[in-house]
């Protein structure tokens, strides 16, 4: 308080402190402090801690604001006037309490002995010192040597144990293969195709940690699948999210009204063991989990593709499942099968089912890829600045003043499920072409229907070469044909290059056929009348006399013999290999005059056709028995 | 022991690295040299020669308890750099990276020439078996 040496007196207010104000405006005050009241109140003012010498001095210091809790402490007091005193007390009290105890014990003599403080150190013999320092540092020596110990055996345990190479190996393996980082005290490693330009928002994180000790020993007996002893003890465990646990595949089928044509189910790692075993060595796991990531994403794309696409008949997207109508009355169904860890692969494909396609198994999962492929690959030149991944052909469209039309054409992409329906169409019309072509063959044994499947085809294209031919008399006469099946229709070349476009339904390619194998039998005949000598007078494909065939014209010809005394008429229908023969002499060998035929030179003029029996001719096939009778016919004039 | 206190960046942690070397080295060595003093005794204290001989003992069990906790705490900085450098070395795995790819390309290309081959052959046979069935009787 003394501020610049001005002294400023305090003394009590002499107007007693205001205790309460009734409503009334009348003040109550607090009766005036007895004597004794008032000694209470100065004694707890007393700072019993201030004796030390430390406490006076800091009071200086500290003056103002002990001034500040003085007051405070003033305020409290009212409280508990005594408070102070009576903590001081209660420690003495403590205290003393203590030293009686320990006297109490120390007089016991059992557990406490109390001794003198010898004024004079005891002089203890040097040597005991040194003893005593011995063992102490021998003490010091074995903790040493053990924890040296523990380290040479940790060492020597990793180096003998070389058959399961040490964590930071297999790291190192993990890390050349995936890709791992640090993030806190954990290594999180990445197994999803974003780095390969995928887009699909899950991510596939794992987790790497160290296998414990005791699972390390207890995993040799395991692996069932023949696998070597000693790889699932391997130093590093990765732990993968559940929902990319287990094994996934994608199964596509072709049904035909609830009847499988065809099923394919990819299943990247094939069927080889891909049981979930918890101690998979993590090259597998890891492979497993990445494969059901692939197909999720896969199957992902499809069903958003399937509803986004506006087909004519709607695609429908149901659970897992994805059906798409490729031809009228098939369909394409392509499931998601994700079985988890518990049950391992029981419901294998059933037998009916087992008839795997590997071309869409493949194209799928390349379909896919080549999506993954172009999100990173863009194609040149790229720009330094502006969006990378337009096309050559869309940069283009600036400095080309490409209108919208051109625009609109361009950014129109083949989706997957397009892609994929186009492809399973071609694979049903290459089955149906194949079946037509078989089950002529079949029926037709008369000319020989060939067909030989071109090797060089793509996913939506392969090409089929036809020879129609005679047995026997390849060398004379041969129809070839050249079809193309293409998604939803069939172009066909014929041999007099005409070109033929079919839809996809295969009665309209069996009628081509049976047009060509009728076409064959006319030419081959001419082809194996020129060679026999014959000439032929007239032909033609499209006989217009006769009844009307169902299918196509009647073709047929007529052939003279060299010395021009024969004559052969070949009729030929498309519909059940109608092939009539008819066979007319002229002059007969026989000339009898009758009243209306005077003179022999008239019978040239040609006579009655005389229908022949084929069924009932030697020869194997038509084209031998047509020699024969050629050859008959000759050798008789 | 420094402790692992989640450093952001890798200037950090590689700092933290080489404190934790200092520090385990310091310790070891510190621990050692008290260990000597202790040994060679000179030091007056109050207490009597007997229980000086006892904290002496005790001392130095502690410090060479903590040289060896200090050794296997420098083997685990040895692991945790190596961990390190595995996941860091960004060189090196670029190098696999390219082995690796290197090696998938080469194995596509005998893949791809294989198939090939037995494509070629295939139809070749195919070819004939064609020719062979589809001129046969029994179809």
């Amino acid at each position: 308080m003394a501020f610049n040496g001005v002294n400023i007196s305090v003394e009590a207010p002499i107007e007693n402190q205001i205790q309460e104000i009734t409503y009334e405006g009348v003040e109550i005050y607090q009766p005036p402090l007895t004597l004794s009241e008032s000694l209470a109140k100065y004694a707890q003012k007393i700072d019993f801690s201030k004796t030390i010498e430390a406490d006076v001095k800091k009071e200086d210091v500290t003056d103002e604001n002990k001034s500040d809790s003085d007051s405070k402490d003033a305020f409290q007091s009212s409280l508990w006037p005594w408070d102070s005193v009576r903590n001081k007390l209660r420690n003495a009290f403590q205290e003393i309490s203590v030293l009686a105890d320990v006297l109490a014990i120390a007089k016991d003599k059992r557990y406490m002995v109390l001794d003198p403080v010898p004024q004079e150190p005891l002089e203890t013999k040097p040597m005991v010192q040194i003893y005593a320092r011995k063992k102490a540092l021998a003490g010091a020596a074995n903790v040493l040597l053990a924890g040296a110990e523990k380290l040479k055996t940790s060492q020597n345990e990793a180096a003998r144990n070389r058959t399961t190479p040490d964590f930071h190996i297999e790291l190192l393996r993990l890390r050349q293969n995936w890709r791992l980082k640090k993030v806190s005290n954990t290594i999180i490693g990445d197994l999803s195709y974003r780095t390969a330009g995928s887009k699909y928002l899950q991510t596939g994180t794992f987790e790497v940690t160290k296998a414990e000790e005791d699972e390390k020993l207890c995993s040799p007996p395991g692996s069932p699948g023949g696998a070597p002893p000693n790889k699932p003890s391997s130093a590093l465990k990765v732990s993968i999210p559940s929902e990319l646990q287990g094994v996934a595949y994608i199964e596509v089928l072709c049904q035909k009204d609830q009847e499988d044509l065809c099923s394919a189910s990819i299943n990247l790692l094939g069927s080889g063991a891909p049981s979930s075993n918890p101690d998979m060595h993590w090259q597998q796991k890891l492979e497993a989990a990445q494969n059901v990531l692939f197909c999720k994403e896969l199957f992902n794309q499809l069903a958003k593709e399937a509803v986004e696409l506006q087909a004519p008949i709607p695609h429908m997207v149901v659970g897992n499942q994805i059906m798409a109508t490729v031809l009228p009355g098939i369909q394409l169904i392509i499931a998601l099968r994700h079985s988890t860890s518990a049950e391992k692969k029981q419901e294998k494909p059933s037998p009916s089912k087992s008839e795997h396609d590997h071309v869409l198994e493949h194209s799928l999962h390349q379909l896919l890829r080549e999506v993954h492929h172009k999100n990173t690959h863009h194609p040149f030149p790229h720009p330094a600045t502006g969006p990378l991944g337009p096309s050559k052909k869309r940069m283009m469209a600036g400095p080309m003043a490409a209108d919208r039309y051109e625009l609109l054409e361009m950014t129109k992409q083949e989706k997957l499920l397009e892609q994929i329906v186009k492809q399973a169409q071609h694979f049903i019309m290459r089955m149906r072409t194949e079946y037509v072509l078989d089950t002529i063959a079949k029926e037709f044994k008369d000319p020989l229907i060939s067909s030989h499947w071109n090797t060089l085809n793509s996913p939506t294209q392969s090409c089929v070469k036809i020879n129609i031919s005679t047995h026997g008399y390849d060398a004379v006469c041969r129809t070839p044909l050249v079809i193309h099946v293409g998604e939803k229709s069939l172009k066909c070349i014929c041999r007099d290059g005409k070109v033929m476009n079919m839809s996809y339904e295969p009665q309209e390619l069996r009628d081509l056929i049976f047009c060509h194998i009728n076409q064959h039998q006319i030419l081959a005949v001419q082809a194996l009348a020129k060679t026999m000598g014959w000439q032929c007078l007239g032909n033609s494909n499209h006989l217009g006399s006769g009844p009307v065939e169902p299918l196509g014209n009647a073709a047929s010809c007529l052939l003279v013999s060299p010395t021009g005394d024969r004559i052969i008429a070949v009729r030929c229908e498309p519909q059940a290999s109608g092939l009539q023969v008819a066979v007319a002499h002229s002059p007969r060998t026989d000339f009898i005059p009758t009243r209306l035929v005077l003179e022999r030179k008239w019978e040239h003029l040609g006579g009655q056709f005389r229908d022949v029996r084929l069924d009932k001719m030697e020869g194997k096939n038509f084209l031998h028995k047509m020699e024969l009778l050629m050859a008959s016919l000759t050798s008789n004039s | 022991m420094t402790s692992r206190a989640l450093p952001q960046s890798k200037e950090a942690l590689l700092k933290s690295y080489r404190t934790r070397l200092k520090d385990d080295v310091k310790s070891m060595l510190e621990n050692f040299e008290e260990i000597i003093k202790l040994a060679k005794g000179e030091h007056d204290t109050q207490l009597s020669r007997l229980t000086q001989c006892e904290q002496d003992t005790y001392e130095m069990h502690v410090r060479s308890a903590n040289i060896v906790r200090a050794g296997e705490s420098l083997m685990k900085l040895v692991s945790d750099i190596k961990q390190y450098l595995i996941l860091n070395d960004f060189p090196s795995v670029n190098e696999a990276i390219t082995q690796n790819s290197k090696l998938f390309r080469t194995k596509q290309a005998e893949c791809d020439q294989k198939l090939m081959s037995l494509r070629d052959d295939m139809a070749a046979d195919l070819y004939d078996l064609e020719e062979e069935y589809y001129s046969s009787i029994n179809k």
